[in-house]
């Protein structure tokens, strides 16, 4: 280049400084996007590069069905390019603190997936452990505090339950981020709701079921010259891969073989045990048969002798018998004698005794005499004895005394006679009976003997026979007790037959079992299976996708302002150039100067934008990223390779601008280039051809109207400007509007219900209908909701060929009464937005799940629950959703498919308004109670996200600026070529006397319709690219709503307005500058 | 005292180091209603003292008195109503707004003036009846400058300042353009100042001013102007 060119591209930049900065500002907006949204993808992904590789984060990892074993662990190691081989323990385990129950991942702290140390120290001893940040914000804890966890526990290769840890009761000694764990969602879990809340670390020392490795962690050699999850890294990793996949069958089979043989020792030690006890029972039996097979000998033997002895006695005591009969008949015979003795004996002494009768009246009748005599002798006696009896009397009396005593005297002797015959008789019958008595006494005597020998031989008769009778019910008792034993053996031996079948159906069951015992399925995942891995690179590539649009508007309105400053430039040196061309100068000299002047103002702009964009924007979007990943220091990294890309791109696109218009004019010949450009004719514009409208415009406006269409150019570029412009304002206030109104929409629009509460599981009916029944009497509570909650795996392809992009994490909700979902949840078809009901035999699923898994209304999909149990539903609907993918299924589809139903969760609403206190006092009552596991108020979910919305602002400031910045670059240059282009026009009306004012109005109004139609285009634009990048940068799991508040298209009007102004008011005073005597020069 | 008065105007251009002297101590006096016109070589101090005289540029030292009016004291304002009000600009190249039919350049102009005269009588009076709703690409040159005129004399100025109005124009409608002027001047008794470097249709004028090196150098009044079409150059 020629020394005087150089120089006039020196002197051009100093006297057009304001263009020249103009497209530098356009190239640094540009290339600053451009580099530092490009930038942030990269200095992501070297983030957690570098963290996976500072906390030395597995490459392949391997769990199986049947868990995994040191010998897994040696052959693992074998295997080629795995240089570390780390078996490693987890479990789920319940957590309740203060009646709220969470669930946590147990680890174990390993030199592979390093958990990072934030404050405190790590576990050392059994009874520690370290916990995440938002375990002890959540759960109000500090360093030094306890938990204790609730673990099920495992079952060992021989089949014993044995405790996972040690020490269930740990201290916390320290905070740690672990690099498994980034993303604040933790996967799924069999207990509790069903999620993962936290980690939790412990020691190696704490492990107590230490045979059986939960997973082993593998380090590929050399894998940390790629970067993590890189096409490099993705390639070599799944060739290692291979080489796993190489011994997986082997390893498999052996692990099944070595629980099978396991099994079987175990059986036959059983069998074995079996077999001898059976020997003995056996035995035992044979005993007991033979002891009751003696016994009844013995007894048979002894009823023989009983039945001889008995004969003998029956033959002993019949001639006993005989001879007492014979005995008894000479008695008889004795008797009849002594009987007849007796007869005459008794007639005889019948004789005697009346003998002695007639004897005796005779004595009666003189003992009479005797007495009659002995009175009447008394009483003379008695009259003798008076003294006063005469004398005559007494002799009178004297001699009838003595007569009397005569008489009695005869008397006597006749009675001494007769006495005397009396005792004659009476001796002749004491003799006669005395003879009698003699015989009688005999034959008594006889009687006697026989009676007693008659006795003596009943008594042993009697005994003899009671002798056999005992022996004989000796006999018997013995025999009941043989026949009890009998009875007994039988039963023993019944009961001895059913167990051993019992025992042999164990065993038979037992070797079943071995055979059942499932192969061993091994699972060889790499990084990609970490959800919080995947998501955060997903994350970078919506991000990625973000910097390839954004740049782009940059760099198509740099393109076209350097296309139009240029082309003003080059038209305003026009005859500069014809003569440079008549010089001789070529067209390459020439143009140089211009490409000269837009390389460097790209140079230096793009380059600005190039370091200010990589040092910047990368962190904004970390700063939001952040808010959703526990990643520590931010790598941020000066990316030379998308810098150049973006330099590149801003010098292709502004000098390339440059090159064409500088061409434009250069191919005319010298002549032609000195000549004045003739200037654009006047034309009618279309309006005028509709006089309703046109005459009643004002002069002025007419001439505003005919201006517009005379510049189309800029017309066009104007309007793009500002589109641009209200765009970028309308997204950042989009973007902060969407995001913020995620939460609210879930839970107004879409989740009605206040609040959720989890019941603890194993409840019994009873507990459930009690705590219902409790709530439904609170006056606070509304309305309740029965439900099942559970998560699964929804997918539509096959198993095998299942990774994180098509298989989906999905929240199951089955309401106990399909009609009452509506009431705490609103389904609303995604299309129409009417609210839909649950099909009876078909399910509902959220929209973004449906996006993500190319779901149709009508499709089939595949749910596989927490059990593993795969089931196919139908797809009856599609409805809104923003948070979180969900299934809804009916009561009854839902036992169809996988198991009973049974309420887990409750939803309650809460009477309408209803006060803080109120609520947090219900909260409280319901948490409190023990079949509650935790109580969730909306409002407080509501009410936790605003710290992370106000990060957007960022967001929001920086596409403001950016949006401010491109106002001002746009409309300053038009507004310059506008005038440049129209000094003439505008020189010749200020002479004509145009107030300053008049002249500003004169331009400024095409400029105030064409920032309003921008404005209207750009909220229209705005709109568009809001949902554009909504839709690239959303995550996985959400659906922002797209809503744009009207407040934020008034500010974003406004604030495109106050940029207009601003720049128009610079406008004013460079029209205000304009030197008349231009008017005057010649057309150039 | 004279209508207009030019006394003792000095005009510096500061351009760096370098001062020109555009107007070194003129002095002139032009008479209400007179027809004048301003001779002179390139770079004589002709043009810069018409832009002082139409209140487009400003004196460095001395006095411009327009109709008892101290125009060279005249602030912002009121120096853009003076123009807007006494005076009517013709220039060498027309300086129609292309995007304006010729009526429109007229009503451009009675716009924004009190007493203005009605563009269409005007452009008629200028001789443009037929022309009146063409765009300046459609007229000829001498078309054109008509409208230019018509759209100066359209706002009935105290003074009509015409810079080389025929500069750009062929001798015959150069011819028509003078006449246009000088029956303008005549008519509406209008004073009129006509800047040439051609010395030969001096004869036209009431007065001729000779500028030489910044200065009025010679000042002829002429007793009896003869009309344009007796002038031949």
């Amino acid at each position: 280049m020629k020394k005087a060119l150089m120089k006039d591209t020196v002197k051009e930049i100093k006297n057009t400084y304001k263009r020249f900065i103009s497209i530098l500002l356009m190239a640094f907006l540009g290339v600053g996007f451009f580099v530092g949204l490009r930038a942030s993808s990269p200095d992501m992904l070297h983030t957690i590069d570098k963290y996976f590789k500072d906390t030395n984060v597995y490459d392949i990892e391997v769990v199986s069905t049947l868990g995994l074993t040191q010998e897994d662990v040696e052959a693992l190691k074998k295997v080629e390019n795995i240089e570390e081989v780390h078996g490693t323990y987890t479990q789920d385990a319940l957590i309740n603190i203060e009646d709220v129950e969470s669930v946590a991942k147990m680890m174990c702290i390993d030199d592979i997936n390093k958990p990072v140390l934030k404050e405190g120290r790590l576990p050392e001893n059994e009874n520690e452990c370290v916990v995440e940040d938002i375990f002890l914000t959540s759960n109000n804890k500090k360093i030094g505090d306890k938990l204790e966890v609730e673990m099920e526990d495992t079952t060992d290769d021989d089949g014993e339950k044995i405790s996972f840890l040690k020490q269930k009761e740990l201290e916390i000694v320290g905070v740690v981020n672990s690099p498994l764990y980034i993303s604040r969602d933790k996967g799924t879990s069999k207990l509790g709701a069903g999620k993962v809340n936290y980690f939790i670390y412990v020691d190696y020392k704490d492990i107590n079921a230490k045979d059986v490795y939960t997973e082993i962690y593998m380090k590929v050699k050399n894998s940390n010259q790629f970067v993590t999850s890189s096409d490099e890294y993705e390639d070599y990793i799944s060739e290692v891969k291979k080489n796993v996949e190489a011994i997986k069958e082997e390893r498999e089979n052996a692990r099944h073989e070595m629980l099978v043989d396991k099994a079987n020792e175990k059986v036959d030690e059983a069998q074995k045990t079996f077999d001898e006890e059976k020997a003995n029972a056996e035995k035992e039996i044979a005993d007991a048969e033979k002891k009751i097979q003696d016994g009844k000998a013995e007894l048979q033997k002894g009823e023989e002798e009983i039945n001889k002895n008995k004969t003998k006695a029956d033959k002993e005591f019949a001639s006993a018998q005989r001879q007492l009969d014979s005995a008894k008949a000479q008695l008889k015979a004795g008797e009849k004698e002594l009987q007849a003795k007796e007869a005459e004996a008794n007639t005889q002494l019948n004789e005697a005794k009346n003998s002695k009768a007639q004897l005796q009246s005779n004595l009666d009748s003189v003992t009479n005499g005797i007495a009659q005599l002995d009175k009447s002798l008394g009483q003379v006696i008695e009259a003798l004895k008076n003294p006063n009896l005469p004398a005559e009397q007494k002799g009178a009396l004297e001699q009838q005394k003595v007569g009397m005593e005569n008489q009695r005297t005869e008397l006597e002797n006749n009675r001494q006679q007769l006495q005397a015959g009396i005792a004659q008789i009476d001796q002749g019958i004491a003799t006669g009976q005395s003879e009698l008595e003699k015989g009688k006494k005999t034959l008594e005597n006889s009687k006697a003997e026989i009676s007693a020998n008659e006795k003596k031989l009943q008594r042993e008769k009697k005994n003899a026979y009671a002798q056999i009778e005992s022996a004989q019910s000796k006999i018997n008792s013995s025999k009941q007790e043989l026949s009890e034993g009998e009875a007994e053996l039988e039963k023993s031996k019944q009961e001895f037959n059913e167990k051993i079948s019992d025992a042999e159906g164990e065993l038979i069951d037992a070797r079943a079992k071995i055979a059942d015992i499932e192969n061993a399925t091994w699972y060889i995942l790499d990084r990609n299976a970490n959800q919080g891995h995947t998501s955060f690179v997903n994350d970078t590539k919506s991000i990625e996708s973000l910097g390839a649009v954004f740049p782009l508007v940059f760099f198509v309105i740099a393109t076209l302002i350097s296309l139009t400053s240029m082309t003003r430039m080059v038209e305003e040196e026009r005859t500069q150039i014809g003569t440079l061309k008549a010089l001789g100068y070529s067209k390459i000299q020439i143009a140089s100067k211009y490409i000269i002047y837009a390389v460097l103002a790209c140079v230096i702009g793009g380059v600005l934008g190039m370091h200010v964009g990589c040092a910047f924007l990368p962190r904004i979007v970390w700063m939001m990223y952040s808010m959703m990943y526990t990643i520590d220091n931010f790598v941020v990294e000066f990316n030379v390779f998308y810098g150049s890309i973006g330099l590149t791109a801003a010098i292709i696109c502004i000098v390339g601008a440059t090159i064409y218009a500088a061409y434009r004019e250069l191919i005319n010949t010298p002549a032609v280039l000195m000549r004045p450009k003739a200037p654009k004719n006047g034309k009618r514009v279309l309006l005028e051809r509709v006089p309703f409208i046109w005459k009643r415009l004002s002069f002025t406006r007419k001439v505003t109207v005919r201006n517009l269409f005379r510049y189309k150019k800029r017309f066009l570029m104007t309007i793009i400007g500002i589109l641009g412009c209200t765009a970028l304002i309308l997204v950042g206030f989009g973007l902060k509007d969407s995001i913020t109104s995620l939460l609210p929409n879930q839970f107004g629009d879409i989740f009605k219900y206040d609040m959720q509460i989890s019941l603890k599981g194993n409840l019994e009916d009873s507990q459930k209908t009690e705590i219902i029944d409790d709530l439904s009497k609170k006056d606070e509570v509304t309305e309740i909701v029965e439900t099942y909650m559970t998560s699964g795996d929804m997918f539509i392809g096959d198993t095998d060929d299942l990774s994180s992009d098509n298989e989906k994490e999905v929240q199951i909700i089955v309401p106990k009464e399909s009609n009452e979902l509506d009431k705490i949840i609103n389904l609303s078809d995604v299309k129409t937005h009417k609210t839909v009901p649950l099909a009876e035999k078909e399910i509902a699923i959220t929209d973004k799940l449906s996006q993500l898994l190319g779901v149709k209304v009508g499709d089939t999909v595949k749910i596989r629950n927490q059990d593993d149990k795969v089931k196919e539903f139908k797809v009856a609907n599609i409805v809104s959703n923003y948070v979180g993918h969900y299934a809804y299924m009916s009561k009854d589809l839902y036992e169809e498919s996988f198991e009973d139903y049974e309420t887990n969760v409750l939803y309650l609403k809460e009477k309408d308004g209803i006060t803080t206190d109120q609520e947090d006092r219900l909260v409280k009552g319901i948490v409190d109670r023990n079949e509650v596991s935790s109580a969730t108020p909306t409002s407080t979910v509501m009410s936790s996200i605003g710290d992370m919305m106000n990060s957007l602002n960022y967001v929001v400031v920086i596409l403001i600026v950016s949006a401010g910045i491109l106002a001002f670059v746009v409309l300053y240059n038009l507004s310059n070529v506008n005038i440049s282009e129209r000094i003439r026009e505008l020189a010749t009306i200020k002479v004509l006397g145009f107030y300053d004012k008049e002249v500003y109005n004169y331009i400024s109004r095409e400029t105030v319709i064409l920032t309003a139609i921008g404005i209207i285009l750009g909220l229209v634009g705005g709109y568009l690219l809001n949902n554009f990048i909504l839709g690239t940068c959303e995550l996985e799991y959400m659906r922002f709503a797209k809503t744009i508040h009207p407040i934020s298209y008034v500010y974003s009007v406004a604030i495109t307005i106050i940029f207009t102004l601003i720049v128009n008011i610079v406008t004013f005073f460079s029209l205000k500058k304009i030197d008349m005597i231009e008017s005057l020069k010649s057309v150039e | 005292m004279a209508y207009i008065e030019f006394k003792n105007v000095v005009k510096k251009y500061e351009m760096g180091e370098v001062t020109i002297n555009a107007l070194n101590k003129t002095n002139f006096q032009i008479e209400k209603g007179e027809l004048v016109v301003i001779v002179g070589p390139s770079g004589a101090g002709k043009t810069t003292a018409l832009n002082i005289l139409g209140g487009m540029d400003s004196v460095t030292s001395g006095e411009v008195i327009v109709d008892n009016k101290r125009v060279d004291k005249l602030k912002s304002k009121r120096l853009i109503q003076y123009r807007r009000e006494d005076i009517g600009f013709v220039f060498q190249f027309y300086n129609l707004v292309q995007n304006l039919t010729a009526k429109e350049n007229v009503e451009l102009a009675t716009e924004i003036c009190l007493d203005s005269l009605d563009p269409v009588t005007v452009l008629k009076k200028v001789g443009l009846k037929d022309r009146m709703d063409n765009f300046p690409a459609q007229l000829s040159g001498g078309e054109q400058q008509r409208v230019a005129i018509a759209r100066a004399i359209a706002k009935n100025p105290k003074l009509l300042l015409c810079d080389e109005p025929t500069g750009a124009l062929d001798y015959k409608t150069g011819k028509q353009i003078l006449k246009l002027l000088q029956d303008t001047a005549r008519k509406e008794e209008m004073t009129v100042l006509i800047i040439t470097h051609n010395a030969a249709i001096a004869p036209m004028a009431d007065k001729v001013i000779r500028f030489k090196n910044g200065r009025a150098q010679d000042i002829t009044i002429n007793e009896n102007p003869i009309s344009v079409e007796e002038i031949e150059w």
